[in-house]
């Protein structure tokens, strides 16, 4: 197997937890032990009370589509294999956003609004990234 | 949150020289050495002498190496020592949110005459535009998501599924500033006509987006002078005032399900027209930022000029064309004239409302709405310019 190219997370700035828990497959969220909202990106702080307290939870992982691109040219030259491929916009049922692929599925078959669920893509011995997958109906 | 916005500052800044150096592929070119020039043009075009310059406020260009210390350096090769001066980085809506920095300076008596100035030799010093999308602590890279072009392709998707937006109409917004550019001698791309068939042929970069749905990349500087309303009497040009000014950011990406639609684009432009004591019919012409052709149609939708999801239509009616309705991005804009984060758009205004813009001159144009937005999509201004 080829060395992996891609950009890898890094584990700075308070996201090693978020990072460990995908390397186990497992997708989590910050939730503030003084008001309970999960907040995203990961920060040092609640997005809604600046409470500095807060734990890791499991999120469900699923959600919907809320929109998509298709890079049809390499920005970057590790990703130049891949083209065409794709990068979406998740609503997560948690309520918030995130970015990743849609893998398993062509272009012409990812629509607004379809509903989505997580999967790890174990790519190197360290590191595991959440991508997403249509749910079967 | 909802402020009653502020009529202070209603034409009490003016804008007295404008500069722009030529733009497109300048070898030899440096980003610093083009604001420079921006500067010396900028004095000339006011009439005044660079001894009267005592405040600098810079936009560092992609190819600067200063970073945040820019203003020192530029103002150091500038041989000025200014009484104030900042730089900021906030890509697109930079060159407007100095322009506001600066009328608020003057107002408070911290300058009298504060030059805005950007340079950037993004084309000959290989600036790609390619970096990852995202923040430091969590890279979109990580999903392949580079280049500027993502976010408002993000966008565009989801208003065509939403509204039923197509790309000929994105195409239209392309097609009508490249027709403008015809007017415009200094434009990069001058003398090279567009169709709608060229649009919908060349190849695909980030769908939805084709090659030309997305701004040039240009060298080049700009450089806007601007003083009191009050001491712009006294000056060579008629001073072209600043009627009206607003910001506003969507800083929550992640956690706003209507990011993708830019809701503070609404708040930008209902703060500069409350401000400025205008509404969308006052506009007489329009200089949108135009880093891709779907920022339009939500200036658009945001400032009320139609209804939201009719953007799409109503450019493909021809209403942003000379002699229609809302003459926009008269110079050829980002897409065809150059790629100069915005700055241009501003220069443009000037000229319009002086009613020194030659053949491009919109007839008897007294407001001018010019529009910035920047980072990822999540920054944004306008100003209202009136004579």
């Amino acid at each position: 197997m080829s060395a992996y190219e891609k950009l890898l997370p890094d584990t700075l700035d308070g996201s090693k937890p978020f990072w460990d828990a995908c390397r186990r497959h497992e997708l989590t969220i910050q939730e503030c032990l003084e008001c309970g909202h999960r907040r995203w990106p990961i920060g040092p702080a609640c997005t809604h009370c600046l409470s500095t307290d807060f734990s890791w939870v499991g999120v469900a992982g699923t959600g919907e589509v809320w929109s998509w691109i298709t890079y049809h040219q390499a920005f970057n030259s590790a990703w130049a294999a891949d083209v065409p491929y794709n990068v979406a916009l998740i609503r997560m049922d948690e309520g918030h956003t995130m970015i990743s692929n849609i893998v398993g599925v062509t272009p012409d078959e990812i629509r607004i609004g379809q509903r989505v669920e997580v999967l790890f893509e174990d790519v190197t011995d360290e590191a595991s990234v959440p991508k997403f997958r249509p749910v079967k109906p | 949150m909802n402020q009653t916005p502020s009529t202070n500052l209603r034409g009490r800044g003016a804008i007295v020289g404008v500069g722009r150096t030529a733009m497109g592929n300048l070898q030899g070119s440096t980003a610093l050495g083009l604001g420079l020039e921006a500067l010396r043009l900028a004095i000339e075009d006011a009439g005044i002498s660079k001894d009267e310059i005592d405040g600098i406020l810079t936009h560092p260009g992609t190819t600067s190496r200063e970073g945040a210390n820019h203003y020192l350096r530029f103002s150091e090769a500038a041989g000025i020592d200014p009484r104030y001066a900042a730089s900021k980085s906030m890509g697109g809506s930079t060159a407007g949110a100095l322009v506001q920095e600066a009328i608020m300076a003057i107002d408070a008596g911290l300058a009298t005459t504060v030059a805005c100035v950007f340079g950037d030799a993004a084309r000959t010093g290989g600036q790609k535009f390619n970096s990852p999308s995202g923040d430091p602590g969590l890279s979109w890279g990580i999903w392949g998501m580079f280049g500027p072009q993502a976010n408002s392709a993000m966008g565009a998707r989801r208003h065509m599924a939403q509204y039923g937006t197509t790309s000929e109409q994105l195409g239209a917004v392309s097609v009508t500033f490249r027709e403008h550019a015809q007017n415009n001698p200094d434009a990069v791309m001058y003398g090279k006509t567009i169709t709608l068939e060229d649009h919908q042929k060349s190849r695909m970069v980030v769908e939805p987006f084709h090659l030309l749905d997305c701004c040039l990349i240009s060298d080049g500087g700009v450089a806007i002078i601007v003083t009191s309303a009050e001491r712009a009497k006294d000056l060579k040009h008629p001073p072209v005032l600043v009627a009206g000014m607003g910001q506003g950011y969507t800083a929550r990406k992640n956690e706003r399900e209507d990011w993708w639609y830019l809701p503070h684009q609404k708040n930008v432009l209902e703060s500069a027209f409350a401000m400025a004591g205008v509404g969308p019919e006052d506009i007489d012409v329009a200089q949108f930022y135009d880093n891709f052709t779907f920022s339009v149609l939500l200036w658009l939708e945001h400032g009320g000029f139609c209804q939201p999801g009719e953007s799409g239509p109503f450019v493909a009616e021809g209403n942003l064309k000379m002699g229609s309705r809302l003459p926009s991005n008269t110079h050829g804009g980002s897409l065809s004239d150059a790629y100069m984060q915005g700055w241009t758009h501003i220069v443009e205004g000037v000229r319009q409302v002086r009613g020194e813009a030659g053949d491009r001159q919109v007839p008897g144009a007294e407001t001018c709405l010019t529009t910035g937005r920047g980072m990822a999509l999540n920054t944004a201004n306008a100003l209202v310019l009136t004579r």
